[in-house]
C-alpha cells in the first residue's frame, strides 16, 4: 500500500515535545498528532505508510520517542498493538493509510473489539474536497468499522484533531474497553493550527478525575449477593477477562478464600488465578475438562466476574447451570440478562465489586463441595483423557510442559486459535499472571504471531511464546520479517498436524471424516526461518522435544519450532455445539 | 425495518411469548454518523422494530429518535442498554406504550371526482382528517392520531382509490 519514498530524518529539526503545555504553537495536522501520542504516553505503534497517511509519516520522524514499527501488513498492526494493550494494560497503537490499508485492520479490530481490549488506530483518509466521491484509495472506514469498534471518529478539522485523540484513549481505556479508530483526512494533517496542550485532558488526567464516579455496587445488590452466597451449598466462581482487565486478581482470590468458593475461569480468564490454588478447578465450556462442567451443571450459585457467558461455554443457555442462581458483575451493564438472567446484575468494575463483596461475606469452609469436584475430577482422570495415541511423536502436553520448564513458569503464552488452542488452555500450568493471551471472543486465526511481537514489545523482560497450528501460523508469517527488522524475540511452537485441526475434528465427529479441505502443507521451516535471518528447528520425536524448546531459549533472536504432532490427535472431552454437558464426548468415536 | 421476532433457542434464557411493544425515545448528539450508529445497534441486536422516526430534538444540538419495538421486558432494557453504551447518545427512555403518548402522522392522496370529492372529504372527516392539498382529480388527506384512528380512517378511504399513503412514523412522549 505503500508508494515509494524514503523517509529521511534531517539533523537539526528534532522536535521536542512537552517544553512548555502552556505555549501556544502553530503547527501541523500531522504534528499535532504526533504531540497528541506523546502526551497520552504512546510510545509503541505498529503501522505501514501509503498515500494518504504520509503527511503524518512526515511528522513521525521529528518524534524520536513515538517508536514505529513497519509490520509487512496492516492486519498484524491491529493484533501487535492488541497483544501489546493485553499485555500490558495501556492502550495499543496502529496506523494505516485510508482504502486497503484500513480495511486489512478490520479483522484485528473486531478481534479487539470482541475480547475487550483497548486499542487506538488511526486511518489516513482522503483529502476532505475529495470524500464521498470514490475518489482512489477512499473507503468509508466510519462506516466499515462501526459495528466492530466501541467508537470511531472522523476529523473534520485541524483544530479538532488534538481533542479527538484525548478522547479516543478516554474512550478505549474507561469503562469496558475496546477498540477505537481515527480517520483523519489528508489535508487536515496539513493544515496547520493554533495549538496549546494544556487546553486538553488527557485520558489519564479524565481518568484520575473520573475514578470517584465509578459505577460502585449498590447496598441492596451487595446485601442480596451476601445472602445468596451464605444460602448456597454448591457456589462457584466463574471469573473472566474482566478480572485481568481491572487487575482484580488478589480480589478475586481473597472472595474465592474467605468464602471458600471454588473458581473457574473462562478461556480469555484463564491466569487470573494461580492454577495450582487448591480452589482452582478449571475452564469451562465445550473443551473444558468433564468435572468444570459437571460442577456448573451441579451448582446452585453462580457468580460471574467479568464474563459474557458466551455460547462456547453455555453452549444450550436454557440447560446451563439449570441450578443455580446467578450473581452477575460486569462494569457493562447491557451485559445484564443478555444471555443468563442474573438474579442479582451488579454493574461494577470487578475489582471494586470482588473487594465489596469479600468484605461483606461471612468467612465460611465448603470443603465437601470441593471434594466432590474433585472426586469428578479424578474419575475422569481415570477413564482417561488421551489426545494422541503414538507415543514417539511430539505431543501437546510435553511441547507445553517443556516450555514452562525452560522458562520457569514465567512464560507468557500467546495462543492462537484452534485444537492447540484448546490444548495450551487445558494442560498449560496457568501460574503467572495475565500469562495467557489469545483471540477468544472473534477467533481470529492468525492472531499468535503478530500478536506475541506486541507482548514481547511491551514485556521486554519475560519470554514470549506463540503457540500456533500450522493453519494458524501461515495467516500471519510475514511477520517474521518484522520481528527479524526489530531483533525481537519471540519463540515459536507450531503443533503441526497437516490439518486444520479443529475442523478436521468436527468433520470427523460430524461429519463422518469428510476431510474436505483441511490437510494442508507447510514449508520447510528450517529453511524458511534462516531465509528470515532466524532459526527453525523441526522436532519429529518425543524426547526430543524438551532439548529442542531449551535450545530455542538459548538462541538469540526469534525461533520457530515445528513439532510434528500426530495428524489425528483430538480434543477431549467436547460438548458439541449448542448440547449440554449430558452429551459430551470424552473419547475417540469410532 | 421490521425483523420478525425470531426465537433464540438455546441462546438465551430470556422469557417468550411475552412480547409487548416497548417505545424507545433516545436523544442524539447531531454529530456526523450518530443517527447511523444507533439505528445499527437496533438492526445488529435484532431488535423487532415496528416503527422508527427522528427529528430535531428539545434542544438544538439533539436529535430525538423514536423506535417502537416489540420483544419481552428484559429483552428491551437490554436494548435500551445497548443504545446506552453508544457514545453519541446522551438518553434513553424506554417506556411501555401504556406511559407513553404515541402519535404518527399520515398523508394519504386517493382519486375523486366532481361527484365524490365532498364524499370522501366527509369520510376522512369523521376521523379527524383534514384535506391538505385538492387538484382536479385527487384529494390528499393529513391525519394525525394513534395507530388505531389512522388505520381506521385509511379503511375509511380504501373507497376512493388510494394513490399514495405516507406515514410519518410515530413520535411519542411519556404521560
Amino acid at each position: 500500500m505503500a508508494i515509494a519514498a524514503s523517509a529521511v530524518q534531517l539533523p537539526g529539526i528534532t522536535y521536542q515535545a512537552y517544553q512548555n503545555n502552556n505555549e501556544i504553537r502553530e503547527l501541523t495536522g500531522s504534528e499535532i498528532l504526533c504531540e497528541a501520542l506523546v502526551r497520552e504516553g504512546v510510545e509503541l505503534l505498529y503501522g505501514y505508510p501509503g498515500g494518504t497517511i504520509m503527511p503524518f509519516y512526515d511528522a513521525l520522524t521529528s518524534y524520536p520517542s513515538l517508536h514505529h514499527v513497519l509490520v509487512r501488513h496492516e492486519q498484524a498492526a491491529a493484533h501487535a498493538a492488541d497483544g501489546y494493550a493485553r499485555a500490558t494494560g495501556k492502550v495499543g497503537v496502529c496506523v494505516a493509510t485510508s482504502g486497503p490499508g484500513a480495511t486489512n485492520l478490520v479483522t484485528g479490530l473486531a478481534t479487539a473489539f470482541m475480547d475487550s481490549t483497548p486499542i487506538v488506530a488511526i486511518t489516513g483518509q482522503v483529502a476532505r474536497p475529495a470524500i464521498g466521491r470514490d475518489a482512489f484509495q477512499e473507503t468509508d472506514m466510519i462506516g466499515v468499522t462501526q459495528p466492530i469498534t466501541k467508537h470511531n471518529f472522523q476529523v473534520r478539522n485541524t483544530e479538532e484533531l488534538a481533542a479527538v485523540v484525548h478522547e479516543a484513549f478516554h474512550i478505549a481505556r474507561s469503562g469496558r474497553p475496546g477498540p477505537v479508530l481515527i480517520d483523519v483526512p489528508k489535508d487536515v494533517q496539513m493544515v496547520k493550527a493554533q495549538y496549546r496542550p494544556s487546553d486538553y485532558t488527557t485520558s489519564e488526567e479524565f481518568l484520575q478525575a473520573s475514578q470517584a464516579n465509578a459505577p460502585r455496587p449498590a447496598d441492596h445488590l451487595l446485601s442480596q449477593a451476601t445472602e445468596l452466597i451464605a444460602q448456597s451449598q454448591r457456589p462457584l466462581i466463574m471469573a473472566g477477562h474482566g478480572v485481568i482487565l481491572s487487575n482484580a486478581y488478589s480480589e478475586l482470590r481473597a472472595l474465592a478464600e474467605k468464602a471458600s468458593i471454588p473458581v473457574i475461569t473462562t478461556l480469555l480468564g484463564l491466569s487470573a488465578f494461580p492454577a495450582s490454588h487448591p480452589l482452582f478447578i478449571g475452564m469451562p465450556g465445550m473443551h473444558g475438562p468433564a468435572h468444570t462442567n459437571h460442577a456448573i451443571d451441579a451448582a446452585d450459585l453462580i457468580i460471574g466476574v467479568g464474563l459474557r457467558f458466551d455460547d462456547r461455554v453455555t453452549g444450550d443457555v436454557s440447560a446451563f447451570a439449570p441450578n443455580a442462581r446467578i450473581i452477575h458483575i460486569d462494569i457493562d451493564p447491557s451485559e445484564m440478562h443478555k444471555v443468563k438472567v442474573a438474579a442479582v446484575p451488579i454493574v461494577s468494575d470487578a475489582k471494586v465489586a470482588l473487594a465489596a463483596l469479600t468484605e461483606a461475606v461471612a468467612p465460611a469452609d465448603k470443603r465437601a463441595w470441593l471434594e466432590e469436584i474433585r472426586s469428578w475430577e479424578a474419575a475422569a482422570n481415570e477413564r482417561g483423557q488421551s489426545i494422541q495415541h503414538d507415543e514417539a511423536l511430539p505431543d501437546p502436553v510435553s511441547i507445553l510442559d517443556a516450555i514452562y520448564k525452560a522458562t520457569n513458569g514465567e512464560a507468557i503464552i500467546v495462543s492462537d486459535v484452534g485444537q492447540h488452542q484448546m490444548w495450551t488452555a487445558r494442560f498449560y500450568r496457568w501460574e503467572r499472571l495475565n500469562s495467557h493471551i489469545s483471540s477468544g471472543g472473534l477467533g481470529t486465526m492468525g492472531f499468535s504471531l503478530p500478536a506475541a511481537m506486541g507482548v514481547k514489545m511491551g514485556i521486554p523482560d519475560a519470554p514470549v511464546w506463540a503457540v500456533a497450528g500450522d493453519g494458524c501460523f501461515q495467516m500471519n508469517l510475514q511477520e517474521l520479517a518484522t520481528l527479524q527488522q526489530e531483533g525481537v524475540a519471540v519463540k515459536v511452537a507450531i503443533m503441526n498436524n497437516g490439518y486444520l485441526g479443529m475442523v478436521r475434528q468436527w468433520q470427523q465427529f460430524f461429519h463422518s471424516r469428510n476431510y474436505s479441505e483441511t490437510p494442508i502443507t507447510s514449508p520447510d521451516y528450517t529453511k524458511l526461518a534462516p531465509a528470515y535471518g532466524l532459526t527453525g528447528i523441526r522436532v519429529t520425536r518425543r524426547d526430543e522435544v524438551e532439548a529442542a524448546v531449551k535450545r530455542a531459549m538459548e538462541t538469540e533472536g526469534t525461533v520457530i519450532i515445528d513439532f510434528a504432532i500426530e495428524s489425528e490427535a483430538n480434543v477431549f472431552p467436547m460438548i458439541p455445539s449448542g448440547k449440554t454437558v449430558k452429551q459430551m464426548i470424552e473419547e475417540q468415536p469410532e | 425495518m421490521t425483523n420478525a421476532a425470531m426465537p433464540r433457542a438455546g441462546y438465551s434464557d430470556l422469557p417468550r411469548g411475552a412480547e409487548a411493544v416497548h417505545v424507545l425515545i433516545m436523544l442524539v448528539e447531531d454529530r456526523p454518523g450518530a443517527v447511523d450508529r444507533v439505528v445499527g445497534v437496533l438492526r445488529r441486536k435484532r431488535a423487532n422494530t415496528q416503527s422508527l422516526s427522528m427529528g430535531r430534538g428539545d434542544a438544538p444540538d439533539l436529535v430525538r429518535i423514536t423506535a417502537l419495538v416489540k420483544d419481552s421486558n428484559v429483552s428491551v432494557d437490554n436494548l435500551a442498554e445497548q443504545v446506552r453504551k453508544v457514545v453519541d447518545v446522551r438518553q434513553v427512555t424506554n417506556l411501555t406504550v401504556q406511559q407513553a403518548v404515541i402519535r404518527e402522522l399520515v398523508l394519504v392522496k386517493v382519486s375523486t371526482t366532481a361527484d365524490n370529492v365532498h364524499e370522501a372529504i366527509a369520510a376522512a372527516d369523521q376521523f379527524g382528517g383534514t384535506a391538505v392539498a385538492i387538484t382536479p382529480d385527487t384529494v390528499t388527506f393529513e391525519i394525525s392520531g394513534s395507530e388505531e384512528k389512522i388505520t381506521k380512517c385509511i379503511d375509511a378511504l380504501q373507497a376512493y382509490d388510494i394513490r399514495e399513503v405516507a406515514r410519518s412514523g410515530c413520535i411519542a412522549t411519556v404521560r
